[in-house]
């Protein structure tokens, strides 16, 4: 598969407070491939898509590194991303109805207007599972549930015929049942269409499911990236390795109970000398103090960076 | 529709009876209007046979009565002070203080939220700055200051306005321009405010992922939300067109209902501040009508809820 998009030593900061959001992360991504980012709040995955998006918040900057598009020479062009967020209902502007938003981004995606565009966002409101598509171009956000607003978000995606669906916790705001009919509905439309997905989740289930290959983060940092079942299966890193632990297990003969990691996330601006897990490793020594590991391959396709990495 | 508007017509009817009693009871309560009109050395003879020509010796319910009877026909009675018609000091006065505080309104609606506007999209720039600076000051100065600032400026110094009179246009200059300043500053504040907080959100900051020009981001995403706030801000502001312009019109020698109305009060010419006070209540109770009608019209929630 053709390469979509490569992210090289991606730097945000807070400009002129020295806060590095995300501070270094480099990942890659081809046509059709979904890739998970993992982590705790505020370790950067979301800010990872803001960047790729070209919608950082107001005040901080790309200070570094790359974000670039298809083979990486100039001239590739960009390819059509499209969002959906984990808030639905307030990702929506509450005084323009589901129709106005799913037309107007028709006609800026494919020039399709009036009737026709009216058919298409009904064809689209269909496709994501939401019936009586024509009486419901009317509504307004606020009389729709978060799932269908999740629903109108994906289908509005979909009018941008994207070749990179960018998920942001998609269905961390939705009850157990509609998060397993949105999962479903993405992999069907990633079958369908052929787009690659960056899904973020801090849920690890979300990401064994959809995902080919994963990236942990940890304070703005990728401390290990692997194809999925690996990272599930075979952590290397001592951070990945205590978030699989903490996951509860659905199988009724394991009688483990979750183990919670020690301590806390270090705050970006008060981050420790090396490694920045270091306080909360138990294999941490030497020096894990002295110099932030480089991200480096294990196995084929499999890098961690960490200097006393799980063996498998 | 007609529901809504029948319910809101009830409920208007029902607040100008309300206040029309309470105001009638506290007004005889709060003060013989026969000793304030004629003097304390006016003989007990003098004092009796004014409450007998303006009825003030029935009970009060009595008079209440007797008061709607009359003010149903459109009788609103005579002032205590110089036998004027109510009705007439009224007319008379109000298309003055309109003159002036409907003028200045427009005027500071079309200054302050494009101003705002700007502000708010060039956050933190030097127009930001230069904006909210003017409009702290505009804000904070007392209006009377302003007036006197103005008429020192104008009247005095360069003497090309009258400092007080109402007989021309050129009269209604230096009072507009001073209200004006005044509701403007809070305007562009407000819609400042309003509308940073609706670039925040969520839907604004997806609208920008989206690939929406900023423009139209502005116009078609942000002002329509923004708009909701500022409309009822406005009616607020709004309400003080007949009332708020008392001050100014003092300065400015400017024969209002405002100036009328603190005379009024001043003198315990019951009939005249009775009349008065239920025009006020008729001017808000159709100000927030309008601006209840405006906000089922922007707000899609509220809409839907009729």
């Amino acid at each position: 598969m053709p390469r979509l998009l490569t992210v090289q030593d991606l730097v945000v900061e807070v400009p002129g407070r020295n806060i590095k959001i995300l501070n270094g992360v480099s990942f890659s991504l081809d046509a059709g491939q979904t890739l998970g980012l993992v982590g705790e709040s505020g370790c950067g995955k979301s800010m990872t898509c803001y960047a790729i998006g070209n919608m950082l918040p107001r005040g901080l900057g790309q200070a570094g590194g790359s974000i670039s598009f298809g083979s990486g020479e100039s001239g590739s062009e960009r390819p059509t991303i499209a969002m959906i967020f984990q808030d639905p209902t307030s990702s929506l502007n509450p005084v323009h109805t589901i129709g106005y938003y799913l037309e107007t981004a028709l006609y800026r995606h494919q020039r399709l207007r009036g009737n026709d565009a009216r058919l298409e966002a009904m064809r689209l409101l269909e496709r994501v599972g939401i019936d009586n598509a024509k009486s419901r171009l009317g509504a307004y956000p606020h009389q729709f549930s978060g799932g269908m607003n999740q629903r109108v978000m994906i289908a509005h995606a979909l009018a941008a015929k994207p070749q990179l669906l960018i998920a942001d916790e998609p269905t961390t705001a939705l009850d157990v049942t509609m998060q397993a009919q949105i999962l479903y509905l993405l992999e069907e439309l990633k079958a369908e269409t052929g787009m690659a997905l960056m899904i973020v989740s801090h849920d690890l289930g979300v990401i064994a499911r959809l995902a080919d290959k994963a990236a942990v983060m940890y304070c703005g940092k990728i401390v290990e990236t692997a194809p999925v079942e690996q990272i599930i299966q075979n952590p290397s890193h001592p951070y990945a390795r205590a978030l699989i632990n903490c996951m509860p297990s659905i199988d009724p003969a394991d009688h483990q109970p979750p183990v919670p990691i020690p301590g806390s996330v270090p705050l970006l601006d008060d981050l420790p000398q090396g490694c920045y897990y270091n306080p909360r490793c138990p294999r941490a020594a030497g020096e894990c103090f002295k110099r932030f590991p480089p991200l480096a391959p294990v196995a084929q396709a499999h890098n961690v960076a960490c200097y006393h990495p799980v063996a498998a | 529709m007609t529901g809504f508007i029948l319910s809101k017509a009830v409920r208007a009817f029902a607040v100008l009876f309300s206040t029309a009693l309470f105001v009638f009871v506290v007004l005889r309560f709060s003060g013989d209007p026969a000793e304030r009109m004629l003097g304390e050395f006016a003989t007990p003879e003098a004092q009796a046979a004014f409450r007998t020509l303006w009825g003030l010796d029935k009970s009060i319910p009595e008079q209440f009565l007797i008061y709607l009877q009359h003010a149903i026909q459109g009788d609103f009675g005579k002032s205590f002070a110089d036998g004027r018609d109510v009705f007439d000091i009224i007319t008379q006065s109000i298309p003055k203080t309109l003159t002036v505080s409907v003028s200045a309104f427009i005027i500071a609606i079309l200054l302050g939220i494009p101003a705002g506007i700007v502000a708010a999209i060039r956050r933190d720039s030097a127009i930001d700055r230069l904006v909210m600076a003017t409009a702290v000051l505009g804000h904070s100065i007392p209006m009377f200051l302003v007036g006197l600032i103005f008429i020192f400026i104008f009247a005095v110094w360069l003497r090309v306005l009258p400092s007080s009179g109402s007989s021309t246009w050129r009269h209604a200059i230096l009072p507009i321009a001073t209200f004006a300043l005044y509701n403007a500053a809070s305007i562009s504040r407000f819609a400042r405010a309003t509308l940073i907080e609706v670039l925040e959100q969520p839907y604004i900051a997806a609208a920008r992922g989206d690939g929406i020009p900023p423009s139209e981001i502005i116009l078609r995403h942000a002002l329509p939300n923004a708009a909701i706030p500022l409309v009822t801000m406005l009616g607020i502001l709004a309400t003080s067109l007949l009332g708020g312009t008392v001050l100014v019109e003092t300065v400015f020698a400017w024969t209002g209902i405002g100036a009328q109305f603190v005379r009024a009060v001043g003198q315990g010419d019951l009939n005249v501040v009775q009349a008065m006070i239920l025009v006020f209540t008729v001017f808000v109770v159709m100000i927030n009508l309008t601006v209840e009608i405006l906000y089922a019209f922007l707000n899609p929630k509220i809409r839907s809820q009729q």
